[in-house]
C-alpha cells in the first residue's frame, strides 16, 4: 500500500512505523506555504488552523501517489476528532474516490472498528515481529525526544550561530536509517557525542532564561505551522522545552491507565485548579504544564493555540489570572492562516524582554550583556 | 436571597426549569433581562478577544446579574446524552467565568451537569451541591426540582406544537401557556426553517431579531425545538459517527428532517462568528441542502454585525423563495 500521513513533529516516527510494517511509504513534502493554501482553499472557513494544513498535506500527498493515508481521530468535545471525517467528504467531494482515509479513533468508542484499521495496517505482517518493531518504534521515538531536548538546551549558549540545527538535521537523517534496535543504541550515542561536542559559551545561572511551549498539540508539536518558535526562542538565547513531546503524548495516551507514569496524572491534578473538568483537546494539560513549569523554576511561558480553537480558548481566558496568581509571564499566541511571522517575532522579541529585564529586577545585580569569554570546553549541564 | 439567572445561553431553552426550581426553594429569582448594547459592551470587555459573541453576551449578564443578585447561575454544562458532549465553553464556563469577572469570586453557583439520557437535567444529584451551600434537605431539593421537571414537560410539550422558543417563554411567564397555540401563524406565503442554537436564535442582539423581522415579511417559521429529539436522531442515522455536541446534532437532524419537510421552502442558518461546532455543522448543512435542492443560506454574526446588512440579506432571501413558489405555482395554472 502507498501509506501516507500527515505532520506532527518528527514526521520520522511515522514513517518508521510504516516501514516497519512493511509499507511503501510516500512522504509528505514538509508543509510549506502552498500546503497551506491549498488547506484552506477546500476547508471550511472556520474550521482551526490543523484542519486546513492537514487537508493541504493529504493534497500534496496524493499528488505524490498516495493511496492510503492514515491519522488519528479523536473522542473528546474538540472538534478535531471529527476532522477526519471532515477531510473525507472533501476528499470525495474533490473526486479522490480511489483514495482511502483510514481513522483511528480512541478504541474505547469501538473496539470492532479499531482492530479492523490495525488489521490493515498490519499489513500481514506476523504478530510477533510487530510486537517487535513496535517496541524499537517505541524506544526510537525516546531517544529521539531526548536528542530534541538537548538541542534546545544547547542551542541558546552555541558559539558558532546555527550550528546546532545543522547538527540536529544531521541527527534526523541518521535516525532515518535506522533499521534495528542494536542500531539505535549506537547511533544515539553518536549523536548525543555530535551535541556535547557543539562549542557553547558560559552564561550565569542569572542569566538564563528558560520558557516554557504549551498549548494545543498540532500547533505546538509543529514548527512549519509555529514558525519554528523553538528556534526562534533558542537563536535569542532562550531555552526552551514544550509541554508535549511523541514519547510522552503515547505514553499518555496509548499506553495501558495502569502503566501510564504519575507524571501525567500530576499534571492532570495540577491543571484542575483551575479548570475542574476535563473539557476536550489540551486545556487542562496546558494549565497545568504552565503551573508545573512555574515550580520547575521556568521564567516564562509561551502558549499557543489556532486561532478560535474551542478549548484552548477556555485557557486563554484563564491566563491572566493564573499569571498573576502563579505569578509567571504568559504570551498567548492565536495562530491561523492570516497569522504574520514578522509580527509574531515582534512579540516574542518583546516578550524575552521582558522576561530579561524581570529577571534581572528580582535578583537585583547589573547585568552584563552576553559578553562571556568563549570557553570551548565548557558544556551545558544536561538536566 | 437573590439569584440571577443570565438571559443567555441556554436559558432560552432551561428557564422555566430554573425559575420553578429556584422559587420552590425559596430564592428570589432575578433574570437578567434582554441582552443590551451595554450588555454586550460590558462583556466584550472582560471576555477574550477570540471568542464567541454567545459567551460574551453571557460574561455581561453575569456581570449585570452580580449588581443586583447575591449569587449568580453559571451551570456546567459537560453532557445530557452520552455519549455526546457539549461545547469545550460551556464545559468550562464556570472557569471562564471566575477567570474574567472578578467580583465573580465564592458568588457563582455552578452545578455540574453529568447526565447519562436526561434531557430534562432533573436528577436531584445535579443540584445536591446545594445542600452544602445553603443547607437545604435532599427531600426540599428532591420535591423541587420534581415541581421544576412538570413544569419543563409542559414547556416541551408546547415547543413541539409548534410555538417558538420565545413565544413558548413568554407564555410560561405570562402563565397563559395552552392559549397561546392559538397565535401559531399558518398563513405565509412561505415556509423558512431557521437553525441555530436557541441563544443564537431568540437573542435580540445575535440574530438581530430575525424571527420577528421574517414574519413581518409573511413567512412562517420553524425551529428545530419544534422538532421532538427522536425525530431529529432518526434522521443522522446514516451518519458513520455522529457529532459530539447535542444541541449540533440535534440542529442537523432538524435540519435534515425540514428538508424532506414538503413544506418548508428554504433553510437559514444562524451562527456566531467563531462557533467551532457551526464550522461542521453549516458545512454539512450546506452539503445536504445543495442534494436536496432546497435555498440555503448562513447568517453568521458578531458584535460589530450592522443591522442593515441583515435585513437586506434576509429580504433578498425571502424575495429569492417567494419569487421560486410563483413561478412554480403559475407553471401548475
Amino acid at each position: 500500500m502507498k501509506v501516507s500521513f500527515p505532520y506532527m513533529g518528527s514526521a520520522i516516527v511515522y514513517k518508521k512505523l510504516f516501514e516497519f510494517l512493511e509499507h511503501e511509504v510516500i512522504m509528505p513534502p514538509k508543509p510549506t506555504q502552498r500546503t497551506m493554501d491549498l488547506g484552506v482553499k477546500y476547508s471550511p472557513e472556520f474550521a482551526c488552523i490543523p484542519l486546513k494544513m492537514v487537508m493541504g498535506t493529504y493534497l500534496e500527498a496524493i499528488e505524490k501517489g498516495a493511496k492510503v493515508l492514515v491519522t488519528s481521530g479523536g473522542h473528546g468535545p474538540c472538534r478535531a476528532g471529527f476532522y477526519g471525517d471532515t477531510h473525507r467528504n472533501i476528499l470525495k467531494s474533490l473526486g479522490y474516490d480511489d483514495v482511502e482515509l483510514i481513522i483511528f479513533d480512541a478504541p474505547q468508542d469501538n473496539w470492532r472498528a479499531f482492530f479492523r484499521n490495525v488489521q490493515k495496517i498490519r499489513n500481514g505482517v506476523p504478530w510477533h515481529k510487530v510486537i517487535n518493531r513496535m517496541y524499537t518504534l517505541y524506544r526510537f521515538v525516546q531517544k529521539l525526544d531526548e536528542l530534541e531536548k538537548m538541542v534546545q538546551k544547547i542551542r541558546p549558549y552555541e558559539v558558532n550561530k546555527g550550528q546546532t540545527t545543522q547538527v540536529w538535521n544531521q541527527i534526523q537523517e541518521k535516525f532515518d536509517k535506522i533499521k534495528t534496535r542494536k542500531q539505535l543504541y549506537r547511533v544515539y550515542e553518536e549523536c548525543k557525542q555530535m551535541l556535547l561536542s557543539i562549542p557553547t559559551r558560559k552564561v550565569d545561572e542569572k542569566d538564563r532564561i528558560r520558557v516554557g511551549i504549551v498549548g494545543e498539540i498540532y500547533v505546538v508539536m509543529e514548527s512549519s505551522i509555529n514558525f519554528g518558535i523553538e528556534e526562534i526562542l533558542g537563536n535569542l538565547g532562550v531555552e526552551v522545552e514544550r509541554s508535549l513531546y511523541l514519547f510522552e503524548w503515547i505514553n499518555d495516551n496509548l499506553v495501558p491507565w495502569i502503566l501510564r507514569p504519575k507524571r501525567f496524572k500530576e499534571i492532570i491534578k495540577k491543571g484542575q485548579r483551575y479548570i475542574k473538568i476535563l473539557i476536550g483537546g489540551h486545556a487542562v494539560e496546558t494549565v497545568g504544564h504552565i503551573i508545573d513549569f512555574k515550580e520547575r523554576g521556568f521564567d516564562g511561558i509561551v502558549h499557543l493555540m489556532p486561532f478560535a480553537c474551542l478549548p484552548e480558548l477556555v485557557t486563554q481566558s484563564l491566563i491572566p489570572k493564573i499569571s498573576k496568581e502563579v505569578d509567571i509571564p504568559i504570551l498567548s499566541l492565536p495562530i491561523d492562516e492570516q497569522t504574520g511571522k514578522a509580527n509574531m517575532l515582534t512579540r516574542i522579541e518583546a516578550f524575552i524582554d521582558l522576561l530579561r529585564n524581570r529577571k534581572r529586577g528580582k535578583t537585583k545585580e547589573v547585568f552584563i550583556d552576553n559578553i562571556q569569554e568563549h570557553v570551548q570546553e565548557e558544556r551545558v549541564v544536561m538536566v | 436571597m437573590k439569584i440571577a439567572i443570565p438571559h443567555s445561553l441556554l436559558y432560552y431553552y432551561y428557564f422555566p426549569l430554573w425559575d420553578t426550581f429556584f422559587k420552590e426553594l425559596g430564592f428570589e429569582v432575578v433574570d437578567t433581562g434582554p441582552t443590551t448594547k451595554d450588555i454586550l459592551d460590558k462583556g466584550s470587555k472582560a471576555a477574550v478577544a477570540d471568542i464567541c459573541a454567545p459567551i460574551k453576551i453571557f460574561t455581561g449578564h453575569v456581570i449585570e446579574g452580580l449588581k443586583v443578585a447575591d449569587y449568580v447561575f453559571v451551570p456546567r454544562f459537560a453532557r445530557i446524552k452520552k455519549p455526546e458532549y457539549f461545547c469545550p465553553k460551556f464545559m468550562g464556563l464556570p472557569d471562564i467565568i471566575e477567570g474574567t469577572v472578578e467580583e465573580s469570586k465564592g458568588r457563582v453557583i455552578s452545578p455540574i451537569i453529568n447526565e447519562k439520557n436526561n434531557e430534562n437535567i432533573s436528577s436531584p444529584k445535579i443540584y445536591e451541591m446545594l445542600t452544602e451551600m445553603f443547607g437545604f434537605s435532599h427531600r426540599e431539593i428532591r420535591l423541587a426540582i420534581k415541581r421544576a421537571e412538570e413544569v419543563f414537560e409542559r414547556f416541551k410539550a408546547l415547543l413541539h406544537s409548534g410555538l417558538s422558543c420565545d413565544k413558548a417563554l413568554e407564555s410560561y411567564k405570562t402563565g397563559r401557556w395552552e392559549k397561546d397555540l392559538e397565535k401559531v401563524k399558518k398563513d405565509g406565503d412561505v415556509t423558512i426553517a431557521v437553525l441555530g442554537y436557541v441563544y443564537d436564535v431568540y437573542d435580540s442582539f445575535i440574530s438581530m431579531d430575525v424571527i420577528k423581522k421574517l414574519e413581518a415579511l409573511d413567512v412562517n417559521i420553524k425551529t428545530f425545538e419544534m422538532v421532538p429529539q427522536k425525530v431529529a436522531y432518526d434522521n443522522l442515522k446514516h451518519y458513520r459517527k455522529r457529532l459530539f455536541w447535542t444541541f449540533s446534532n440535534r440542529v442537523l437532524g432538524a435540519g435534515l428532517h425540514y428538508l424532506k419537510d414538503p413544506e418548508v421552502d428554504g433553510i437559514i442558518h444562524v451562527t456566531a462568528f467563531g462557533c467551532g461546532p457551526d464550522a461542521i455543522v453549516g458545512r454539512f448543512l450546506q452539503y445536504e441542502s445543495d442534494v436536496a435542492g432546497k435555498p440555503f443560506t448562513t447568517l453568521r454574526v458578531d458584535e460589530h454585525t450592522g443591522e442593515g446588512h441583515m435585513v437586506t440579506r434576509i429580504e433578498a432571501f425571502v424575495d429569492m423563495l417567494k419569487r421560486k413558489k410563483w413561478a412554480k405555482l403559475s407553471e401548475v395554472l
